[in-house]
């Protein structure tokens, strides 16, 4: 194949707008659209609050189309968010496993690898945590929580790991294998829920309460926010020190880089891929277990909703970095918990949170790729 | 168990597998196209979500059935038109660009949905009169195949007839040929002067049109409603389909026939109170649609340049 082109060069030929539709658009006299060298992450950043500005005047719009004041609408949806320390502290409490899951897909994306069954390898920690309390019960309370969230991370990875070996042993493209992965493990839950595990006491999907011993401790007593919150922060430093400070880190974002390259450093590729699907797997499955001790303390069909795949956006929104995917799952915990007030305060659906995630997101990665360009004043050549 | 209910029970069984595989069918040949021509289309669910909405509200404020189908095309266009904007113009991840879509199709029609419908605070779900089954004339009158092939939903006679359309389009016409060889070697095609973009805009606008009717077959068809989890994963299940189906029409409908199958088949065991555990008959194709994805590797007709983004003088 043929050598990039550099095509900031003074070579008339090779004008930018030939390769880009969009550059067409800026053709105009005096400037044109050209492709930068250097993007630095101050551009990054820059684009990122354009796009949130965008979705904003959007969302706007669409709020007016309704019928409601935007206004009126973000007031009630900060409200809901930010607006009470009791609102303050439900965000958090919706922030936490989007935490993870974010974590999750980041890890993967940054090495290449499209884990998209976060929401399987969730419900898989959920059943792994089930398993150990099964398995252990007579564990003093200390131990069998460390025990479950060990199993989780153990199942989370497991269940990763069916779609990076066949993917290392076969080439089976990892994006259709996990998403199938995630219907499979749904229905394996629901068949553990309709029989071996189901409640005796109930007709419905669901295992018994968990003992008590079990339950994550609270931060205070009138707030449902959990210790899971700790467990994700930490979560965030260590993927971050794992990428940033370690030579494993360096190997997982060197096959996100270039696979071809660094399998001619030396890098094993298919092992890297392996273990970073294993962290992905893991990491989704922890937050499977954070919602069960913290929140749920039963299994059921329901503890997801869609968790896995919100995790996917918050990682693209925060352009996979660790730190930006804790702001923006925190972000997007404040929408799902605000969204809920707007609804009953404004009556704007409370679906409005899934189209501001899409739009958000799409505005996040048109904007990736502007940053990449410049206007740049032309000289116009006779 | 008298030998009437047996082989009345048996028939229901495969009645219900063309219906139920009716829109996986439309949905998967849509993406088929689209797939065929390099774009991996992940928003299948909101898609179809954003079509079986479109269509029901049309229907509901025209009167019209047959508009309804034509606003759920439309539904479905649009956002294949966005994805093709996103995907084969701008280039962004296709991967990454389905998913926002997706969730903003899922978002989008709950969020109308809701913004039309709930306002009046109404209990009952709004509703149109569905479609009825049309029977084809003498066909239907055939014993068993009659009654399980003729006497379904218009939009399955469309769903069959689009089977062999999609392969002749694909494989015996230049246009459909030139999708393919975009699919392939984008590069290739370039050189030789066919237009890439143009092409996978009606890749992706046809296969956002097919899912929007594969959602209005359970809007306008189905249910005669709209809620919330109308499509209930089915938008995943029809990608899965166009893999199972190793991206050929024929196997396609095999896969979407089998998907149907085991689906009508739990459902008659969940109904006769037959203790079998179902969710492993549900989940077990999935589990062949990655067998199959393992088995057909060194066959594979998977488009080489699935996902990948063709900047023209770049790798």
């Amino acid at each position: 194949m043929s050598e990039r082109v550099d095509d900031t060069g003074g070579d008339e030929r090779t004008d930018p707008a030939d390769r880009n539709p969009l550059a067409m658009l800026f053709q105009g006299d005096g400037w044109r659209l050209e492709r930068r060298l250097d993007t630095r992450p101050v551009h990054e950043m820059y684009a990122t609050l354009a796009a949130l500005v965008l979705t904003a005047l959007i969302i706007s719009l669409l709020v007016i189309l309704v019928g409601v004041s935007p206004l009126d609408a973000f007031t009630s949806l900060y409200e809901g968010a930010l607006g009470s320390r009791e609102a303050g502290l439900e965000t958090l409490v919706q922030a936490t496993p989007l935490i993870l899951t974010g974590l999750a897909a980041a890890v993967a994306f940054r090495s290449g690898v499209w884990n998209i069954g976060g929401e399987g390898q969730f419900f898989a920690g959920a059943i792994g945590t089930w398993w150990v309390y099964e398995l252990l019960p007579g564990l003093p309370a200390p131990l069998l929580i460390i025990a479950m969230f060990v199993g989780a991370a153990v199942a989370g990875a497991l269940w990763a790991s069916a779609a990076s070996v066949l993917l290392v042993r076969y080439g089976t493209n990892e994006i259709l294998t996990t998403v199938m992965l995630n219907f499979v493990v749904l229905y394996i839950l629901s068949w553990l829920l309709s029989g071996p595990w189901q409640s005796p006491k109930t007709p419905y999907f669901q295992t018994e309460r968990m003992d008590e011993k079990t339950f994550l401790p609270r931060f205070i007593d009138d707030s449902r926010l959990h210790w899971g919150l700790l467990v994700a922060l930490a979560a965030a430093v260590a993927v971050h020190l794992l990428t940033r400070r370690t030579g494993l880190g360096f190997e997982l974002r060197a096959i996100g880089v270039n696979k071809r390259a660094a399998a001619y450093k030396g890098i094993s590729v298919g092992r890297t891929v392996i273990t970073v699907m294993a962290i992905s797997g893991a990491l989704a499955g922890i937050a499977g277990a954070g919602e069960l001790l913290g929140l749920h303390h039963r299994l059921q069909l329901d503890i997801a909703e869609g968790l896995g795949f919100t995790g996917i956006i918050i990682a693209l929104v925060a352009r996979l970095h660790p730190a930006g995917v804790v702001v923006v799952a925190i972000a997007f915990g404040g929408l799902i918990n605000g969204a809920t007030n707007m609804q009953v305060g404004t009556g704007i659906p409370f679906a409005l949170v899934q189209v501001i995630e899409g739009v958000a997101l799409v505005f996040v990665l048109l904007a990736a790729v502007a940053c990449r360009y410049r206007l740049k004043r032309t000289v116009r050549h006779g | 168990m008298d030998d009437f209910f047996t082989y009345s029970v048996i028939l229901g069984i495969f009645v219900a597998t063309v219906k139920i595989a009716t829109p996986l069918l439309i949905a998967a040949l849509g993406e088929l196209v689209a797939e065929s021509s390099g774009i991996l289309n992940l928003s299948l669910e909101g898609t179809m979500a954003l079509g079986a909405f479109s269509g029901f509200l049309v229907a509901s404020e025209s009167g019209s059935l047959w508009l309804g189908l034509v606003g759920a095309a439309i539904g479905g266009a649009l956002l294949g038109l966005l994805m093709a904007v996103m995907t084969a113009t701008v280039k962004v991840n296709q991967v990454v660009a389905g998913l926002a879509l997706n969730i903003l199709g899922l978002g989008g029609a709950f969020f109308w949905y809701r913004s039309v419908y709930d306002a009046g605070g109404t209990i009952d779900l709004p509703s149109v009169e569905r479609f009825r089954t049309a029977a084809v004339p003498l066909l239907s009158d055939i014993p068993a195949v009659g009654e399980i092939l003729f006497e379904q939903h218009w939009l399955t006679y469309f769903a069959l007839v689009m089977v062999p359309v999609t392969f002749v389009f694909l494989n015996r016409t230049k246009y459909g040929l030139e999708l393919r060889s975009i699919g392939h070697n984008p590069e290739a095609c370039d050189m030789r002067g066919v237009g890439i973009v143009s092409r996978q805009y009606f890749a992706v606008i046809f296969g956002g049109a097919m899912a929007g009717l594969g959602g209005a077959f359970l809007s306008l068809s189905e249910a005669g409603q709209f809620f919330p989890d109308i499509i209930a994963g089915r938008g995943w299940i029809a990608l899965a389909i166009v893999i199972f189906g190793n991206w050929r029409a024929s196997w396609i409908l095999a896969g979407s026939l089998l998907f149907g199958f085991l689906e009508a088949t739990q459902l008659a065991l969940q109904a006769s109170n037959v203790n079998l555990p179902y969710q492993l008959l549900l989940a077990l194709p999935f589990v062949l649609t990655i067998v199959a994805l393992v088995l057909n590797r060194s066959r594979s007709q998977v488009p080489l340049a699935l996902t990948i983004p063709y900047h023209r003088g770049e790798r």
